[in-house]
């Protein structure tokens, strides 16, 4: 009985190594991704620019994500930065139920894409590893409309990690918490640094 | 943007916008390289702050979280704006697992149902939508989840109160100085990640509440192995 006791010192160990790990992938992720980062935040201003919307999805915990950086570019927490047009995909429990009776909740997301998207429009997918079929489907049909297609993904990637998306960014680590903190900074930053390219109008065209 | 304008947020992270003149794209998307890498180095260096301030507040609060589970828990988790969406990942978290061996645990999220939120919010005040909820939902040994940047969002702060005029068990997570959740005697264990930037308060948030998760799922699985043990000698 004595080895299954968690005490005080085990769950302080297993904190620590929580955060360590995550440190560890942010500092990796970040000091090797922030060119692609930098490319993408003034694509992502680019189509802002154009008129177009953030449009996100995800599963799970991933929905989350999408509802995040949605309320980020809408309503903007720093004071001063414009709001800009970003709806999240999970929010509506009635359409999303509409859409997958029958079993078919597949189609949820690349319905919404099909039907709601424009051209100029930006889609962005989560999914902890790559392996989210509807996630997958939803930027494959917004990438065949027209719209930068963006996918945030964990552990190798999976499928979507090869399926031509304009940017396809990878933390490579199995650890689910892990993989959606450091797709948590990044979504933040994509926010944050997309605001800088409103300052120089010259680069938007 | 020119000359003295802007936040000074704005100036100590984007300077180049006050230097005046066009700037090239190479130069533009090397400041943001910067600017990532800046976020990157801030985001770790909080996590370690909130880890070493807090980091027994956390055990203690996995804990008692853990055990009121053990008795028969609902968690209630609540918050504005991103930290509705923290809240409703902690509840995914609780009710789907994603690590291996855990098993579910009820919660509910107190932002899901729109038109609960806005029936109270127009007929009463938005500070009353989480407390609202705590009223019709939550028993003596539930756990009340509340989750704000400032440690000020008025109706977190409320849910608090309501949640211990019923019994439960209450933890804060906060962003700043903790504000008024930290002093507040409703919040039974206050958790803050010590910075006034708020995307990095947000992560940082994250990390902890991701590492109490673990630390609960633990707890459970160990009290488990040794129920199981006792039943089957």
């Amino acid at each position: 009985m004595r080895a299954t006791t968690t005490t005080e010192t085990d769950l302080q160990a297993l904190m620590q190594a929580r955060f360590d790990r995550t440190i560890a992938v942010a500092e990796a992720f970040f000091a090797r991704e922030d060119e692609r980062i930098a490319q993408a935040c003034w694509a992502m201003a680019r189509r802002f620019h154009r008129g177009g919307r953030l449009l996100a999805c995800g599963n799970g915990g991933c929905a989350t994500d999408a509802q995040h950086v949605a309320v980020e570019f809408v309503h903007p927490v720093i004071v001063g930065k414009r709001a800009l047009p970003a709806l999240a995909l999970t929010n509506d429990s009635a359409l999303i139920s509409a859409l997958s009776t029958g079993g078919s909740s597949g189609v949820a997301f690349a319905r919404q894409f099909s039907v709601l998207a424009a051209p100029q429009d930006i889609a962005m997918g989560f999914s902890p590893d790559g392996h989210c079929p509807n996630v997958l489907e939803a930027l494959w049909v917004a990438g065949s409309k027209g719209l930068l297609t963006l996918a945030l993904v964990g552990a190798d990637g999976g499928p979507m990690a090869t399926a031509g998306f304009d940017f396809c960014f990878v933390v490579p680590d199995t650890d689910p918490f892990v993989v959606q903190e450091t797709h948590e900074t990044l979504y933040h930053v994509l926010w944050e640094l997309v605001h800088v390219f409103f300052e120089h109008e010259g680069l938007l065209t | 943007m020119t000359g003295q304008e802007g936040s000074e947020y704005d100036r100590l992270f984007y300077p180049f916008l006050f230097a005046g003149g066009n700037a090239s794209a190479e130069e533009v998307l090397a400041q943001v390289r910067h600017s990532t890498r800046e976020k990157c180095r801030t985001v770790v260096a909080l996590r370690r702050q909130t880890l070493e301030q807090y980091g027994d507040i956390m055990v203690a609060a996995a804990t008692a979280m853990a055990s009121a589970i053990r008795s028969g828990a609902t968690l209630f988790a609540f918050g504005n704006g991103g930290s509705t969406t923290d809240a409703q990942d902690l509840v995914v978290d609780l009710m789907n697992p994603p690590l291996p061996d855990c098993r579910p645990v009820p919660a509910l999220a107190l932002t899901n149902d729109i038109a609960v939120v806005t029936a109270v919010a127009n007929d009463v005040g938005f500070d009353n939508v989480f407390s609202r909820q705590l009223i019709a939902f939550a028993h003596p040994g539930d756990i009340a989840v509340g989750i704000s940047t400032s440690g000020n969002s008025n109706n977190v702060l409320v849910a608090f109160e309501q949640a211990k005029k019923q019994g439960l068990l209450t933890v804060g997570l906060a962003g700043y100085d903790g504000g008024k959740m930290a002093h507040s005697r409703t919040v039974d264990f206050c958790i803050t990640a010590p910075s006034a930037d708020v995307p990095r308060i947000q992560e940082a948030q994250a990390t902890a509440y991701h590492a109490l998760l673990e630390a609960i799922f633990t707890l459970l699985r160990a009290e488990h192995t040794i129920l199981t043990k006792e039943q089957h000698p």
